[in-house]
């Protein structure tokens, strides 16, 4: 069979490396875009997502995991009481004063539980053991500090709080949309070092569902129980942190402009360049009808052209996409290419192209065969 | 037999809110084997009857058989398909796919005809071995000279085996000699193949390899078909 598509597409080589480039381009920007977005959305959110807890027990209208009240430590007996509890414990998030060795003071934001390894939190440990910090004055500090504070090993000591707190573990991963750099410490240290606002109170209690629970009823129970509390899955406290600073910075908005913009880049690009190259092969059409094809041969002919500009594009804008993440990934943000968002966008563009494509074969499929006799 | 039956064809064109009557009722057919010109003025309306002809155009009145089999000029699909089995066209622009090499361009026909496996590869080579490109066929139309091009054009409308082949104009676009050779080239190929070949035109040199000469002036035959 001969590629009538393929071959007129390539012989005409500038339109066709304009027709590429302009899916590359706007396939780029998405990525990029949304990549960026989901990367740092996704920290409003990891902590909550990688603690082995089905549910969150928070104060009252709690925004975020990083902006909590307290409320008595107290309330964790009548959680643990309750049928399909398999466990439940103790969480603090406290955001506290560090000093550096340089003199500066900066924030840090604690997250402080009595036995950490339960939860498998934090769940990238790079160097030290979780139960040290049961023993005394020591803290985990996340690697992501290193951009604000400076250079740390594990046996150095900060002050925290006018406390010496020596360095036991480092971590990766774990980090808040706030920036502030997360420090684990123990539930009673953190406590201790903040007495007036802390002694008896916790920020919340998470909870294990037993194998089999139902997590409606546990939920239902609980909530009966503590009538002053809210109680979250996993996957709405997640979202509802993640809400809090799509609607309270305005990054969604940007996102979907910045997307919007890269998707109307690449369908004028492709809707023209296909159409321009339609228009000056109508006479060829005209032919492939002379000689007995029909408007489907057509439309294959043109679709195709449309299928090849997607791919094409698709694999070099995701390759490009990949580049600029690995760029950023340098300066310390990250870039989510999920696998969801891959196929969304591989959808999107062959969609567009074949919609571009329509376009020019609305324009073939009423041509006149008689033109092929006109000079 | 006839290849090709036209009875009072008549085709009038909406300009605006004149009609022009170009056709006033052709009546004209093609016998295997035999070649036919159609001769007239620029204007006479030589183009419009072999769209027609060609199933290309619907006519306005009259009636048309292709290969025997009266067409239904209101039936797209058939139209289509009276295109792919019975007509080669051969156009004074050529109409080549610049894309396409010399034996591509052929072998593309044969695929929109309905040949898609490799028997269509051979079939382009050998009918592009018949208008003597053996050495050219993997040459692009850019490549090749008018002469050259119309000889693929020719490779291309016999391809499939159609028996009525259409030309208009073949040699307008060609120096006089070559056009002399690319006529000699239509007569002995319809002639060995006993296809039925018509060659609308103005170049007196046609009516040397004519069985029979047709005449349109003022949209009627004036001469030739009985
Ligand atoms: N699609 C059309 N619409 C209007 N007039 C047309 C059309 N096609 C041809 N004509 C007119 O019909 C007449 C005959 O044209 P044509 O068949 O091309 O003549 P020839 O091929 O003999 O030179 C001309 O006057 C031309 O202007
Ligand atoms: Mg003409």
């Amino acid at each position: 069979m001969v590629d009538l598509a393929l071959k007129t597409l390539l012989f005409d080589r500038l339109r066709f490396f304009i027709t590429v480039s302009g899916v590359a381009f706007a396939v780029t920007l998405v990525f990029v875009q949304a990549g960026l977005f989901a990367g740092i959305l996704g920290n409003a959110s990891v902590t909550v997502r990688n603690l082995d807890a089905e549910l969150w027990i928070t104060p009252k209208n709690t925004a975020n995991v990083d902006f909590a009240n307290t409320f008595p430590e107290s309330y964790l007996d009548r959680v643990r009481s309750v049928p399909g509890v398999a466990r439940a414990d103790n969480l603090i998030v406290y955001f506290m004063f560090m000093t550096l060795p340089s003199g500066a003071r900066e924030s840090v934001e604690v997250y402080a539980m009595e036995n950490f390894r339960r939860w498998g939190f934090p769940w990238h440990v790079l160097e030290g053991d979780l139960d040290d910090l049961k023993r005394g004055p020591y803290i985990f500090m996340d690697n992501s500090a290193t951009r604000r504070f400076g250079p740390f090993a594990v046996g150095d000591y900060r002050e925290v709080q006018d406390t010496r707190l020596e360095i036991v573990g480092r971590t990766a991963d774990a980090l808040s949309f706030t920036t502030t750099p997360l420090v684990f410490m123990d539930y009673g240290q953190a406590q201790r070092m903040n007495a007036d606002m802390l002694k008896g109170r916790t920020s919340y209690v998470v909870v294990k569902l037993a194998a089999g629970a139902d997590p409606g009823q546990v939920r239902a129970e609980i909530h009966r129980r503590l009538p002053y509390n809210d109680v979250f899955t996993r996957a709405e406290w997640g979202d509802r942190s993640e809400a809090y600073w799509i609607e309270s910075t305005g990054i969604g908005l940007n996102m979907y402009l910045t997307v919007f913009l890269g998707v109307l880049v690449g369908v004028v690009v492709v809707t023209q360049t296909l159409y321009t190259s339609t228009m000056e092969h109508l006479r060829e059409y005209g032919t492939v009808k002379a000689i007995g094809g029909g408007n489907a041969d057509i439309y294959r002919i043109i679709g195709k052209q449309a299928v090849i500009a997607a791919v094409l594009g698709y694999a070099i804008g995701a390759a490009m996409a990949w580049g600029v993440g690995a760029l950023v990934e340098k300066s310390g943000l990250h870039m989510a290419l999920t696998p969801t968002m891959l196929a969304v966008v591989f959808a999107g563009a062959l969609a567009l192209c074949l919609a571009a494509a329509l376009v020019s074969f609305r324009k073939v499929a009423h041509i006149d065969p008689a033109m092929v006799f006109r000079g | 037999m006839n290849v090709l039956e036209t009875e009072n064809i008549t085709k009038t064109f909406q300009e605006g809110s004149e009609s022009v009557e170009v056709l006033k009722g052709i009546s004209l057919s093609v016998a295997r084997g035999e070649v036919v010109a159609l001769e007239g003025r620029s204007g006479s309306g030589k183009t419009t009857f072999l769209s027609i002809a060609g199933c290309i155009l619907t006519p306005s009145g009259g009636r048309l058989a292709i290969a025997g089999q009266a067409m239904d000029m209101g039936n797209a699909r058939e139209l289509a398909s009276a295109r792919r089995r019975s007509i080669g066209f051969v156009f004074q622009q050529f109409n080549l796919f610049p894309a396409l090499t010399a034996r591509e361009n052929v072998e593309f026909a044969l695929n929109m005809k309905g040949r898609k496996d490799a028997s269509a590869r051979r079939e382009a080579e050998a009918m592009l071995d018949r208008v003597g490109l053996a050495d050219r066929r993997e040459f692009l139309p850019r490549d090749l000279s008018g002469g050259q091009k119309q000889r693929v054009a020719i490779a291309r409308a016999l391809a499939g085996g159609p028996p009525l082949i259409l030309a208009d104009e073949p040699t307008a676009n060609l120096d006089s000699h070559v056009g002399e050779q690319i006529l000699g080239l239509f007569r002995e190929l319809a002639k060995r193949d006993n296809r039925g070949l018509m060659i609308v035109t103005h170049d007196a040199k046609v009516r040397a390899i004519a069985d029979r000469v047709a005449h349109i002036e003022d949209g009627r035959i004036l001469t030739g078909d009985g």
